[in-house]
């Protein structure tokens, strides 16, 4: 019994390592001033990198700015409109359920670059091509499936009974959402914006695709640096995408959840 | 009076019909015109249709270039290797952590953080620091030499641009594992503290709740879970079209490539194998929920 123990926490360990160990290394490239192509470890740190980074020529910064500003409405507008179709397919029987479960299901299934290169020509015509407005459209495809299955289970779970007991109290259709199905809905909100604020903010194909190489976000500007280019910059970059996106996760965590008890949700 | 209410009590009723319709109509109208949309266009330029290069014949001829170019059955072979070995390493791997992470009973520590870490680093940047790590310039390469196990860099294997794929399989595997962990750590908790100690009073051995108690109830989210990571990776672009190596390109790297090509000619060719690459992905899918399907009773 405590062999086995000792080996489970061995296995868990020594994944968490694997995981954890390529930052440091990312970590150590972003200081480094030379770091000749033989030594184990850099001979110089300084601030090359970083400083070239929040140079204004760089570009970094507005591209930050620019996938926040994407990300961010992709996920607010997709947490507006995933809500009630999740609530049509997790509380209603209708005609047709069927045929909009696999809907909801195939973005996640099918490649995007199928839908990509398959609607480019469309967003070509009417002028969505190369636009931000065309970027923030092609990518609410990619994360509204998620949003509206993590709802739909939420309003399984929760059933009707609630609003019932809202309706027999005379609240009105406003207030019913408000105080009494909004607080059970507060944990998915939590982990659907984490989700699809993730996958709006990596997304590379579509933002490269539609918007053209014209709409630089942090993942388009960091393409070019994986097989060549400046380490030091790329390490730089790197850190700046994984740390705006753990904040941003953090802050959304922080502003709805500190009116419920975090629960572990994370469903797809 | 007793008519009046009686219709008004029909047109609420109809309402009630139409309410799920209205609730859904943002999200699915969305997903039907870009979406669908995108899927049809592409069905239909498929086909050949393609009136601003001047085709608007429906054939199926680009359909037998495609399945006929000794490229397809490479590429479609290369393809699945690829998204097949990192599913099967990602879903036995994360299930193992997964099972730990459960006996270990971690509540609140630090490590439940960092293993969710690489959920949330992006595929580039994953790509990124394990091409650092294991190309032939990279730590661990220099590793090797600083204490004298290879002379120089080109002794160390190479894992990128390689037939083998290793390296793009090991980014995949560094970002699945932890996602099939997430996944199914979820489940197993619940399992484990549901029936749990049922399964040891009566007496089962760990081995026996393992093999009969945690393992079939977490199935539907291990099979869910590998179904995400294969499907994204038989369709991913970026990664294989960084490092993968020249021939055979993956079915997606063809696509894009026979795309942007100055040929327009070649555009209904990208549009085929899009088309190819949906339906074996949706159709290997299909046949693994349905050989799995009697995994997939669910205890609730």
């Amino acid at each position: 019994m405590l062999m086995s123990n000792v080996f489970y926490k061995l296995i868990v360990v020594c994944m968490v390592i694997v995981f954890v160990l390529p930052f440091l290394v990312l970590l150590v490239w972003s200081f480094s001033q030379s770091w000749p192509s033989n030594a184990l470890f850099p001979n110089e740190l300084g601030l090359r990198g970083w400083t070239y980074i929040f140079s204004p020529h760089s570009k970094v910064l507005s591209s930050l700015g620019l996938s926040l500003l994407i990300s961010l409405l992709v996920t607010g507008i997709a947490m507006l409109i995933c809500i009630p179709a999740g609530k049509a397919l997790g509380i209603y029987d209708f005609a047709g359920k069927n045929i909009v479960e696999i809907l909801v299901l195939a973005p996640i299934i099918i490649p995007t670059i199928t839908v990509g290169m398959g609607i480019h020509i469309v967003f070509i015509k009417y002028g969505l091509a190369d636009t931000v407005v065309g970027v923030i459209l092609i990518q609410l495809t990619v994360v509204l499936p998620y949003g509206i299955r993590i709802f739909a289970s939420i309003y399984k779970a929760l059933g009707t009974k609630w609003e019932e007991q809202a309706k027999v109290l005379k609240a009105d259709f406003w207030q019913s959402f408000r105080y009494v199905t909004l607080p059970f809905l507060y944990p998915g909100i939590v982990s659907a914006g984490i989700l699809m604020f993730n996958v709006s903010f990596s997304q590379y194909f579509l933002t490269f695709l539609i918007g053209g190489g014209k709409v630089v976000t942090l993942p388009v500007l960091l393409f070019p640096f994986v097989n060549s280019g400046d380490r030091v910059v790329a390490s730089g970059l790197s850190l700046i995408f994984i740390l705006s996106s753990l904040v941003l996760m953090i802050i959304i965590e922080k502003t709805v959840s500190n009116r419920v008890e975090q629960t572990e949700f994370y469903y797809l | 009076m007793e008519r009046k209410n009686n219709s008004k009590r029909r047109a609420v009723a109809f309402l009630d019909l139409l309410k799920p319709y209205i609730y859904l109509f943002p999200a699915l109208g969305v997903i039907v015109v870009f979406f669908l949309g995108g899927f049809i266009l592409a069905l239909i330029q498929s086909l050949g249709y393609f009136p601003a290069i001047g085709l608007d014949d429906f054939t199926l001829n680009y359909y037998k270039e495609v399945l006929s170019d000794p490229q397809f059955l490479e590429s479609l072979g290369y393809t699945l290797y690829i998204a097949a070995v990192s599913t099967a390493i990602s879903t036995v791997l994360g299930t193992i952590l997964a099972y730990a992470l459960l006996k270990t009973s971690l509540k609140n520590s630090i490590i439940s953080f960092l293993y969710k870490i690489p959920i949330a680093v992006p595929h580039l940047v994953a790509a990124l620091m394990i091409v650092f790590i294991l190309s032939q310039g990279g730590v661990m390469a220099r590793f090797f030499i600083k204490t004298g196990l290879i002379t120089e860099t080109a002794d160390f294997p190479a894992f990128f641009f390689t037939r083998n794929a290793l390296g793009i399989i090991i980014i995949y595997v560094w970002k699945e594992i932890p996602f099939v962990a997430f996944m199914v750590y979820a489940v197993m908790k619940n399992i484990h503290r549901n029936l749990g100690e049922v399964a040891s009073t009566l007496n089962a051995s760990e081995r026996q709740v393992f093999c009969h108690v945690i393992l079939p109830l977490s199935m539907p989210s291990i099979i869910s879970a590998s179904v995400i990571v294969f499907a994204f990776s038989f369709g991913a672009f970026e990664i294989p079209y960084l490092l993968g190596v020249t021939y055979p390109k993956t079915m997606s790297v063809w696509a894009y490539y026979s795309y942007i090509s100055s040929d327009l000619m070649e555009r209904p060719v990208a549009m085929v194998i899009n088309i190819v690459i949906s339906l074996i992905c949706s159709c290997l899918v299909l046949i693994y929920y349905l050989s799995t399907k009697k995994y997939l009773r669910r205890w609730d």
